[in-house]
């Protein structure tokens, strides 16, 4: 094995082993060896991955169009557009209203569930099986399906006209928009985050709530009081997942709202892609990406922070 | 000995590792080959070795111009240019702006292109057709052109300012005399929502937008004759002068002239609605005529009179209009000769010219062709109208900032959710002036 | 005394048995409880399942039909909507299940080739180059993926890759590279090193001992990322919109219901049977495997 593996109590081990040049020799060879292990990953991630991050910073300070092979450098001009432009703000309050209420019903209903339905048997299996479906269904499906339903025209909208009813503006009211867009996302996402708080339960030592049963703790008390601070790490786990997941939500909006009425759905990731490919304004998209980014990095950052906190709270 | 054995077996390992990569990629390579080969490095090799035969055509497709609808319309071409192969090519993204965007990005671009004008960023990808003399009789080929030069050429005219309108409605509203003004158009909504209409059929998506855009052309048009050029000079604010429409518009909301929940539909949604007689009015462009020709199982006939003008001004006004199916051809293209063949037969052809008229309800002066009578009815609008005028983006020289038909609508739906005019007009002048 | 201390005292007293008979089933669980947990149950089961239903029957109903009653059983069910959708002109289906099913194991098969190596030298090495390099890949995990499309163009323009089946598969394995990397090291740690070191004596190179050695006992975490992989592929729609392009002329499931419906989603005999034909190999696949998809999935999280 070579060197740099080996942990620090082996070199008797090895000196007794061969002479000095042999040694270098092996050395070279392992080094060669963990060359070849570690480039291929390493240059790709970096060409499509570390590059374009930093590439992206560079493409908004151009005017680059998508095809012409030398953009020009405007400087600022992208970022005085954004700040001048009247669709950024509505979408990054659109992005972060999505994000918020979107992780709260995510993680309510995916701890709520998680709590109901722990413990081993069929019925269980069978009701988690059913939360959790739609998450294998792309979501561009899934906005489909669910403009087929609430749309103005469609089933839902349907059956109340049938009956003499009004029409509910599921998609056709802005406030409404945002609500049925947050309500189809935790529709179809909340069954990973039971699943997620389920493998955190199962963490949750079970000597440690019963002990609290037996010193008299009541179900509730159990739960608030031991439980829960248990499945913290859990926690942070599910609402970083749930803010970065909500924060690039494009495919929902492309079949569900198509960003409107009034752009009051049209998040952050679905702007950059429309004023990129369908405007043709690549650097004004990369503009956006770089405001994404720094807002996906601080939200992270803050939550990890404030998860951190709360915990060495709990337990001091 | 033992540590040789181990220095080979090791390099044989190592190198049998590289080599399992190595095919890896080989094998991902052949994964890709079926589409690969007539994809990325389409247009540096196949121009200059004569293989003139396969010319790519990037269409639109609608409800009206289906795919079967194109390969039809070309089947004579090829019939008469044996073993050129006109390929239709379908958007794949929203629309045919973003495909072509990404096949020139991919270095895929097609030969031709349907439905796009010339900007300033596609017209240096396009070839020049100023020269060809066949372009001159084509519909608004100057008002299409850029900076004097011809890029696109095209089959006939759309006429966007129209308001089309159920002719049972209105009797039963007792309205006898078309509307001219705009006060006389919200005079006659109310009567028709008295009669128990939705007096002006609107819908979500891009419709809202367009339909205030195409129903304040012959107006604007007389208001501000130069338009484009002032508000590209600054003399004047896009958000300034629309403001009186957009605060017209609002009444209309108020008093429930249109639907509050429009916004809610799709375009076909629209249509069917209209064509289902429940609403009176419909604000579209020309080629709904030929919506309204397929949809056989109505029972009232559909009438069509020029967007409405302020008090005061002529009637009609100047007709909103566009190219309609333009043509551009690619300058990289590797079939350029068989590319402006195909192009010219499009344009110039009766056949070819009559039948994507028909189709898609456009219109050319001095081609005649069956029509209906709705689209007589549009045909004489247009005869009537005292001049042509462009719309929103607008084309040729009178253009605003790219984004900015989609940047009206969503302010415009705006007006549904309860901001005022004043402030939609001003987001607009915002958005323009952060785009110019 | 407070339940705080409990918290921190309960580990200590946990050891010694509690007495059986304490907390016995029926009472944890009483039965009007368990009744009511069941209804409720039930009805958030529906709520879950009517969109599959409403899917389901109105994609063998007439367009007036599906209007006036969207919720009712097909009364004269019609198979001619389905098979519409089945030849579509925008979007051949059958041919999007394979080129899909092609990505996915394109994908899986390299983010395996090259996340494990890489995951197996970071997990072994204490050396601060290697720590560095999974801090590199962990930082990947929080980029969205669309903001990393437009540079991607750039280049894989620049490659000559764009509009490719290799540059798309290449950037889609990419995607997958930074969770690989860090649930193999995670996993890899946990791996007793002996069993390295014996193979170095026995004469295995570094690389030879990861896949004869250490590899083979990597089959849960390697079936975990496959899944996830899977899945990302499959339901991708903004990559092979955009990477892959219309150059390709292929279209991946998600694309080409993209392509089939959105000019037409007032269209129901259009939006339904396509919607149907998507969906239904999925949720049969999701069914039979349901246990290991999910067993599999919060493995990752927990090591995550």
């Amino acid at each position: 094995m070579n060197r740099s593996a080996a942990p620090p109590r082996r070199p008797a081990a090895r000196t007794h082993r061969g002479a000095a040049p042999t040694r270098r020799a092996r050395d070279r060879r392992a080094g060669l060896a963990t060359t070849v292990m570690v480039l291929p990953a390493t240059v790709l991630y970096t060409a499509l991955l570390a590059v374009p991050v930093a590439l992206a910073c560079y493409l908004s300070l151009t005017d680059w169009d998508g095809f012409s092979a030398a953009p020009s450098f405007v400087g600022g001009a992208n970022y005085r557009a954004l700040a001048n432009d009247p669709s950024l703000g509505r979408s990054l309050v659109v992005t972060l209203l999505l994000a918020a209420f979107g992780t709260v019903g995510l993680n309510v209903l995916g701890l709520g569930f998680a709590l109901l339905l722990n413990g081993r048997s069929r019925v269980n299996t069978f009701f988690r099986m059913v939360l959790f479906y739609p998450h294998v269904l792309s979501a561009l499906v899934v906005g489909f399906l669910w403009s087929a339903i609430l749309g103005t025209t469609g089933a839902v909208n349907g059956l109340i006209t049938s009956h003499g009813g009004d029409v509910l503006p599921f998609l056709a009211d802005p406030d409404w928009a945002l609500g049925t867009l947050v309500g189809v996302v935790v529709w179809a996402a909340f069954g990973v985050n039971v699943v997620l708080y389920l493998a955190g339960l199962q963490a949750v030592p079970r000597s440690l709530t019963e002990a609290a049963r037996i010193d008299g703790a009541s179900r509730w008390q159990v739960l608030r009081h031991v439980t829960l601070p248990a499945l913290g790490p859990s926690v942070t786990v599910n609402i970083v997942l749930s803010l970065v997941t909500l924060l690039k939500t494009y495919d929902l909006v492309v079949s569900l709202t198509g960003g409107g009425p009034a752009g009051q759905t049209q998040t952050i990731a679905y702007l950059i892609l429309w004023n990129s490919f369908h405007d043709g304004r690549l650097g004004l998209g990369s503009a956006q990406s770089v405001v994404l980014m720094a807002v996906t990095a601080a939200l992270a950052v803050a939550v990890a922070q404030l998860r951190r906190r709360g915990e060495s709270a709990v337990y001091s | 000995m033992r540590n040789r054995r181990t220095a080979t077996s090791a390099r044989t390992g190592s190198l049998a590792r590289a080599s399992v990569t190595a095919t890896l990629l080989l094998g991902l390579t052949a994964c890709g080959g079926g589409g690969f080969s007539d994809g990325g490095d389409g247009d540096s090799g196949k121009g200059g070795d004569g293989g003139d035969r396969t010319v790519r055509v990037l269409v639109n497709i609608t409800p009206n111009l289906t795919k079967t609808f194109w390969n039809d319309l070309v089947a004579p071409f090829e019939k008469a240019h044996p073993g050129v192969d006109v390929k239709i090519e379908a958007p794949t993204g929203k629309g045919v702006a973003d495909t072509l965007q990404q096949q020139l990005a991919a270095g895929d671009a097609p030969d031709v292109v349907e439905t796009l004008l010339p900007d300033k960023t596609l017209a240096p990808q396009m070839l020049d057709l100023t020269d060809e003399p066949w372009t001159k009789d084509t519909p608004l080929v100057e008002e299409a052109s850029l900076d004097g030069r011809v890029y696109a050429v095209g089959v006939g005219e759309q006429a966007q300012s129209l308001v089309f309108y159920n002719k049972d409605a209105f009797r039963k509203a007792g309205i006898d005399e078309l509307p001219e003004t705009t006060d006389e158009f919200t005079a006659a909504m109310g009567k028709l929502k008295k009669a128990g209409y939705l007096p002006l059929q609107t819908a979500g998506d891009f419709t809202t937008g367009l339909q205030l855009l195409q129903l304040t052309d012959p107006s604007l048009a007389q208001r501000h004759p130069d338009w484009y050029q002032k508000v590209q000079a600054g003399d004047l604010t896009v958000g300034e002068t629309m403001r009186p429409y957009l605060k017209q518009y609002k009444t209309w909301i108020d008093r429930g002239y249109i639907d509050k929940n429009a916004l809610g539909l799709k375009y076909a949604d629209g249509e069917t609605s209209f064509l289902s007689g429940k609403s009176a009015m419909y604000v579209m462009g020309s080629w709904f005529t030929a919506t309204e020709a397929a949809a056989d199982d109505k029972d009232f006939e559909v009438g069509a009179f020029p967007a409405p003008v302020d008090k005061g001004q002529k009637a009609p006004g100047p007709q909103g209009a566009t190219l309609a199916a333009p043509y551009m051809i690619l300058k990289k293209s590797g079939s350029k000769d068989t590319a402006r063949e195909l192009v010219e037969w499009l344009v110039t052809d009766k056949k070819a010219v009559t039948a994507q008229l028909k189709q898609d309800g456009n219109f050319r002066s001095g081609v005649d062709r069956d029509l209906s009578p709705l689209e007589r009815d549009v045909q004489k609008i247009l005869d009537d109208a005292p001049a042509r005028v462009a719309q929103g983006e607008g084309y040729g020289d009178d253009t605003l900032p790219k984004g900015f038909n989609t940047a009206w609508n969503t302010e415009v739906q705006g007006l549904y959710t309860g901001r005022s005019p004043d402030d939609v007009a001003k987001a607009v002048d915002r958005w323009v002036e952060a785009h110019r | 005394m407070s339940l705080d201390n409990l918290t921190k005292r309960a580990p200590a007293t946990a050891p010694p048995k509690t007495p059986e008979p304490v907390a016995p089933a029926p009472r944890r669980v009483p039965r009007p409880g368990r009744t009511v947990r069941l209804v409720f149950l039930a009805i958030v089961a529906t709520i879950m399942l009517v969109p599959l239903y409403v899917l389901v029957v109105n994609a063998f109903k007439s367009q007036s039909q599906i209007l006036t009653d969207p919720f009712g059983l097909p009364t004269s069910g019609t198979l001619a909507p389905l098979r519409r959708a089945l030849q579509g002109e925008e979007f051949d289906l059958v041919r999007g299940y394979a080129v899909t099913l092609l990505f996915v194991v394109c994908v899986n098969v390299l983010s395996i080739a090259l996340a494990g190596p890489v995951a197996y030298v970071i997990a072994r090495s204490p050396r601060r180059r290697f720590r560095a390099l999974m801090l590199f890949f962990l930082a990947g995990t929080f980029i969205p993926s669309q903001v990393l499309v437009i540079p991607v163009v750039y280049v894989l323009k620049t490659v000559g890759l764009m509009g490719t089946v290799r540059g798309f598969v290449l950037f889609e394995t990419v995607l997958t590279l930074p969770f690989s990397v860090f649930l193999y090291a995670g996993y890899i740690t946990t791996v007793p090193r002996a069993l390295d070191e014996a193979a170095a004596l026995d004469g295995c190179g570094r690389n030879r001992t990861f896949w004869r050695i250490v590899f083979p006992l990597m089959r849960p975490v390697v079936a975990t990322m496959v899944i996830l992989n899977t899945f990302s592929v499959w339901n991708d729609f903004v990559n092979p919109q955009i990477i892959l392009g219309p150059g390709s002329g292929l279209y991946t499931v998600t694309t080409g219901v993209y392509a089939a419906v959105s000019q037409y989603q007032t269209d129901y005999t259009v939006v339904f049977p396509t919607l149907l034909l998507a969906v239904a190999p999925l949720i049969v696949f999701f069914v039979f495997m349901q246990r290991h998809i999910i067993s599999g999935l919060a493995a990752g999280a927990t090591r995550g």
